[in-house]
């Protein structure tokens, strides 16, 4: 199983990249972690034209506090953000969210951006930067521009980008007093989520929660924000009144499909389930 | 030929019974193991196999003309070709009353499976002979398939071989008694159809080859990933018409092999008769696509069962129709075929019937895998042991009580027609229960009912066949291999032997084993003994491992070779030290007089006086070396119990092993630790087989829809629970040292166990569990069969 | 095109196709074949070697990609007559039985080590899901890493 051939341009900047993508005008593809893109070229079901190596380029990893957000280069590897002391302090969901992803040969390479630009509909990374309301930049020959996560996917490994764009850096918001819990439904340890869901909350100390975000992913094209059930929850004390609601409402906002792993009947039965479990975690979480 | 046994030996006495760290280790934990990819020759050059992608088509036409011109390609056979120079694949255990379909290396007109073999290319390397694979176009004209057994069976379904005018290969009925009258008279009669997945033994090393062929000498080297070297030359001369004289093939490591390296695949043909027509090496590696869809599958099943009992719980008969799914072909080793002689297991019952249909499909052909239907026909009825006791109101574990075969009992011919030799099934059940702490947790159970938990345990008992009765027994089902093992033995001048066997060594640990018994036989140390396994030239003829035979088999050989190994070395000592041969014994390398150990010699000097002939006593010859084959006269039977503890999530399905536990006989253990990682590792498969892997079919297309490791889902180390054994060891009474089998075990009991533990976490909801995998959304399901989580709380 | 690797400790230099795996690299080029093939789709574990120290699955990186980069291979454990501690932990425990995925357990458990952590049970486990092995069931690797481990703390090696 070897791959097709391609050339191969190694980029020292984000500059370089996007210029060797456009030069291909389409049939290039970024090599950043390669967990995703070399087993597709070694099956052969993807013969780019080139492939555009930026591991080498500097600073694209680099993972920084600015004023309480967060910003997370593209090249961070799932490994970096797993053991980063910013990222367990500001954003304890996404470092927790990290270790469903893959193993640890896996996190060792792939990358934060690689993880976006898939666009898997069962993603961890997607779904939490989602529920935590992340921006995505994107590099194109015609600059940078930002995108917030909400706009990022579109279906089933498909994203809002250009194939001459390439993702630079998350940024993830300053929320203070935000907690997080992420939840998920697997066959095998480390595989792809059945489900997924991340809740984030910032309680307003007295046992309500002024703000509430659900996340989902594997129920769907895409991984999404039940914007009924998070509106829902927002103001709430989170009872169970109020969570079997919200269950409801996510499961109605998901379109699972079936496939090897589960059925799209026993995902819609899950959801509210889940996003149950993922809320009691969110309470004992900030209980802690 | 020895067919005189030594009388069962203690266990632990010298080498046998010590855990020796194994002797093959050292080169493998370099990374110097021996593996085909290893295999680097000047000149050689790579193959790669353009597949059939439909499960069933016409082959219009392969156009290879531009992948002609592509630098560094070198040659390209096709299905016509390939017809008219090689013969088919010889089919080694056929099944009774069956035409054989010829299958040859590669479809000329007419693909019947996703994966077979249409073109083959040989090119500098892999990555260009793949590239000339995506230049050659084939026009496929797909045809109606069928992949499903059942379907396979209608009168409309598609006939893979018209000459057989139907799919159904072969229906073998057998049993004994008046089962109807059994089940006339029996108070409670339970039931049930199991349909079990279609799964992959999945070594972690695919299948490989290396063939070398060299002109002038007319000399066939092959160097193949294989368990069984031996028949593969058979049958590879019998392919390429060829004296097997010529050829020679090699196994010296194998990265795995649980049953599907069993006999010659197409590549090794095709490989042969691309290196006969360049003059060079060709190499093949297979990659983990074509493995899914070309190297045989295992287990598919779709059984239906009936258990008929008394009020009391006694199994008064069963009845057990099953279709095994055996793919487009026979493969070498058939679809499993210990189902039907096993489907009693260890209980007492007295009438039954089984029969088994073996159905075509377009699907890969489906060979021997680990167990080889034990697990399937312990999953059906053990499942359904449970459901009687439920109705009679027993529990699961006093119904076994009752109806398992006693030690005075046996031996007992089944109607299955299995005899079982010896060995105390009801000791095994409670040595289980006893390290699970059944009793303490039934006193428990209750309380966490009432703390919302549904925590719940279950066993399962088997009995397992190891080795075969005998090479006449397999003459009569006309096996294309007999029952034995042989070894050469021959002292070294340092005092130690050398050890020649046909066996190759792929993970079983005969290295190390062969040396233990050996090193026990002769009386020198299991370091001092070296073993040349894997390599048809300098081997005497062996039949290879499998069926869990490799020890019993193996281990009567050694004790005869070593016999008169001792023996001459004995009189040539008795001679060189002017004593009664009476007088003299061997022990730690030395033969010595018994009370009086100033008169001795070392082994190694009396190999040096056997090696030069100066000094020997009057008649004897030089040399001092022996080859002996064993041809075991009796079968003898594995045994155990496995116990569960699961908990169960009613809402989801999901579960979780909290405890397991299996309690087994494989005789004498030679190498107990050993024994442990067999069992481990039998379990392991058990359990992926149980609840995580499946080989998944599109309805529609009939195309593999998982054939990649993302998507067959074989556990990983954070999958599997901590497997606690416990061990008894009744010897055999038909084997030397008292051996039984233990290769296969594993596989056999623990899908079973565990499903009872979740039936007995979720009752008195009377959940109905009977297919594999048994995934949580299956759990749920069932839950939702039978009337809702709840009715669960 | 050219790649200048350093590979336990020994600088190699090569030409090679940009498609070129870094697996076959090592195996066919540096005639190292200590690591395995095993499925070329980034999942079995057979191909993991330490790139910078970190455990990475080498079918799923180009060999031009470890242009001026370390690589260590099984083959660094033992260049003596002596078996590594690790490898004689396993040797004990009857960590492995036909030896395929064995290379790929040692590195992994070393890279545990570099990282200063010792795990043990499920910990452990799931730090080794990455790498899969067909014949042990995983309970005898388990055992010689956490027999590896536990002989390290007790020898007091820092």
């Amino acid at each position: 199983m070897k791959p097709a051939a391609f050339e191969y341009v190694v980029a020292a900047s984000p500059g370089e990249a996007v210029a060797a993508l456009a030069s291909y005008d389409g049939d290039a593809r970024i090599l950043a972690g390669g967990q995703s893109l070399v087993p597709m070229l070694n099956m052969r079901l993807l013969r780019p034209a080139a492939v555009v190596d930026v591991n080498r380029i500097d600073g694209l990893g680099d993972i920084e506090e600015d004023e309480g957000a967060v910003r997370v280069g593209a090249l961070a590897r799932y490994a970096a953000i797993e053991f980063s002391p910013v990222v367990a302090a500001r954003l304890p969901l996404v470092a927790e969210a990290v270790t469903y992803v893959g193993d640890r040969q896996v996190r060792n390479r792939g990358t934060l951006g690689g993880s976006l630009a898939q666009a898997d509909p069962s993603g961890e990374m997607p779904l939490v930067a989602l529920a935590l309301g992340a921006t995505v930049s994107a590099l194109g020959p015609d600059g940078e521009r930002r995108v917030p996560a909400a706009e990022l996917f579109l279906g089933p490994y498909q994203t809002s980008l250009e194939p001459d764009e390439m993702i630079t850096e998350v940024e993830f918001p300053a929320v203070p007093g935000a907690v997080g819990a992420l939840v998920e439904h697997v066959r095998r340890h480390g595989d792809f989520a059945v489900l997924a869901v991340a809740a984030v909350g910032v309680a307003d100390g007295d046992g309500r929660w002024a703000s509430v975000r659900i996340a989902l992913a594997g129920v769907g094209p895409h991984p999404f924000v039940a914007e009924e059930a998070s509106a829902m929850l927002s103001g709430s004390a989170l009872e169970p009144e109020a969570v079997r609601a919200a269950g409801e409402a996510c499961a109605a906002a998901g379109d699972p499909s079936s496939d090897v792993r589960a059925s799209a009947e026993y995902r819609r039965h899950l959801v509210p389930i889940y996003v149950e479990r993922a809320l009691e975690r969110l309470k004992a979480g900030s209980a802690a | 030929m020895s067919r005189t046994l030594e009388a069962p030996e203690s266990v632990a006495t010298g080498w046998i019974g010590a855990s020796a760290p194994r002797l093959e280790d050292e080169r493998l934990l370099r990374g110097l193991g021996r593996f085909v990819d290893d295999v680097e020759l000047p000149g050689m050059l790579h193959m790669a196999v353009g597949r059939c992608p439909y499960p069933h088509a016409r082959i219009a036409e392969v156009d290879v003309r531009e992948a002609q011109e592509i630098p560094g390609v070198e040659a390209i056979l096709l299905g016509d070709e390939v017809m008219r120079r090689t013969e088919p694949i010889t089919v080694l255990r056929p099944l009774p009353d069956v035409p054989t379909v010829p299958f040859h290396a590669m479809a000329k007109d007419r693909a019947l499976f996703e994966g077979q073999p249409v073109v083959s290319v040989v090119a500098t390397d892999r990555y260009v002979a793949e590239d000339a694979l995506g230049a050659i176009a084939v026009d496929y004209d797909p045809l109606p398939h069928v992949v499903d057994v059942e379907s396979a069976l209608q009168p409309d379904a598609p006939v893979l071989h018209p000459e057989l005018g139907t799919n159904l290969l072969v229906a073998n009925p057998r049993g004994k008694g008046d089962v109807d009258a059994a089940f006339a008279r029996a108070e409670v009669v339970v039931g049930d159809r199991f349909t079990i997945g279609r799964v992959t033994g999945l070594p972690m090393e695919g299948r490989a080859v290396v063939a070398r062929y060299t002109p002038g000498v007319r000399a066939l080297d092959v160097w193949s990933s294989t368990q069984l070297p031996h028949l593969v030359r058979m049958q590879l001369a019998h392919s390429l018409r060829m004296p097997e004289t010529t050829i020679r093939i090699m196994a010296y490591d194998v990265g795995g092999g649980f049953g599907l390296k069993l006999g010659l695949y197409p590549e090794e043909i095709l490989a042969c008769l691309h290196s006969m027509d360049l003059g060079r090496p060709v190499k093949w590696i297979e990659d983990r696509g074509e493995h899914f869809r070309s190297t045989t599958h295992g287990r598919q099943a779709v059984h239906r069962i009936e258990l008929a009992a008394d009020r009391d719980g006694r199994i008064l008969g069963m009845r057990n129709t099953y279709l095994v799914d055996a793919g487009a072909y026979n493969s070498p080793f058939g679809p499993p075929m210990l189902s039907s002689l096993m489907f009693t297991g260890p209980y007492r019952v007295p009438d039954g019937s089984v029969e088994r249909r073996v159905v075509l499909t377009n699907k890969t052909p489906v060979g021997a895998y680990r167990g080889y239907g034990q697990p399937e026909s312990n999953l059906v009825r053990e499942v359904l042991v449970d459901r009687v006791a439920r109705e009679v109101g027993l529990d699961p574990v006093e119904i076994r009580r009752r109806n398992l075969l006693h030690p005075n009992d046996l031996p007992w011919k089944s109607v299955g027609g299995a005899t079982y030799d010896s060995g105390d099934y009801p000791a095994a059940l409670e040595l289980a229960l006893a390290r699970i702490g059944y009793d303490e947790f039934r006193a428990t159970q209750p309380s966490s009912k009432d703390d919302g938990r549904h925590v719940g345990i279950g066993v399962a008992c088997f009995v397992e066949m190891t080795g075969y009765p005998g090479s006449a027994f397999l003459g009569k089902h006309r096996a294309r291999y007999g029952a034995f093992e042989s070894v050469t033995i021959r002292l070294n001048r340092a005092g130690g032997a050398d050890l020649y066997t046909g066996v190759s060594p792929f993970g079983q640990g005969t290295e190390t084993s062969f040396a233990q018994i050996a090193a026990h036989a002769i009386g020198i140390d299991p370091a001092d003994v070296v073993v040349h396994a894997g390599d048809t030239v300098g081997t005497p003829y062996n039949t290879g491992s499998f069926a869990s035979r490799t020890t019993i088999a193996g281990a009567g050989a050694i004790a005869a070779a070593a016999r008169e190994i001792r023996g001459k070395a004995i009189r040539i000592a008795a001679h060189l030290l002017g004593v009664e041969p009476s007088r003299l014994e061997i022990a730690d390398g030395v033969v010595r007089a018994t009370g009086d150990p100033m008169v001795r010699l070392s082994l190694g000097e009396v190999a040096t006086e056997a090696f030069f002939g100066h000094r020997l006593p009057e008649g004897e010859d030089p040399g001092i070396e022996a080859t002996a084959y064993f041809d075991p006269p009796a079968n003898t039977f594995g045994y155990g119990t496995a116990a569960a503890i699961v908990e169960v999530d009613p809402r989801t399905g999901e579960f979780r092993v909290e405890r397991f536990v299996m309690a087994h006989d494989c005789g004498t253990r030679v190498n107990p630790k050993l024994v442990d990682g067999q069992l481990h590792g039998g379990l392991a498969q058990g359990f992926g087989a149980g609840f995580f892997e499946e080989l998944v079919y599109d309805p529609d297309t009939g195309q593999l829809l998982n054939g990649t490791m993302v998507d067959y889902l074989m556990p990983t180390a954070a999958d599997l629970p901590e497997f606690e054994l416990e061990h008894l060891e009744v010897p055999s009474a038909v084997t030397a040292f008292g051996v039984r089998g233990v290769g296969e075990a594993g596989t056999i009991p623990p899908a079973a166990a565990v499903i009872n533990a979740i039936c007995d976490a979720l009752w008195p909801l009377p959940v109905r569990i009977s297919r594999l995998p048994v995934t949580a959304e299956a759990v749920w399901r069932a839950i939702e069969g039978a009337g809702g989580e709840a009715h669960a709380s | 095109m050219n790649v200048r690797v350093t590979v336990n400790g020994e600088a190699h230099e090569r030409d090679v196709e940009p498609r070129r795996l870094l697996v076959d690299f090592l195996r066919h080029d540096l005639g190292l074949h200590g690591t395995h093939v095993g499925c070329e789709q980034g999942v079995c574990g057979m191909c993991t070697v330490l790139f910078d120290g970190e455990a990475l699955k080498s079918c799923l990186m180009l060999a031009p990609q470890a242009d001026g980069h370390e690589i260590t291979t099984v083959e660094s454990l033992a260049p003596g007559d002596d078996l590594h501690p690790l490898q004689e932990a396993f040797r004990q425990e009857h960590g492995l039985q036909c030896g395929y995925c064995t290379p790929a357990f040692l590195l992994a458990a070393l890279a545990i080590e570099r990282r200063r952590q010792r795990l043990e049970g499920e910990e452990l486990r799931a730090e080794l899901a990455g790498t899969l092995c067909r014949c042990t069931g995983y309970q005898h690797v388990v055992a010689a890493v956490e027999r590896y481990f536990r002989e390290r703390a007790e020898a007091a090696v820092p």
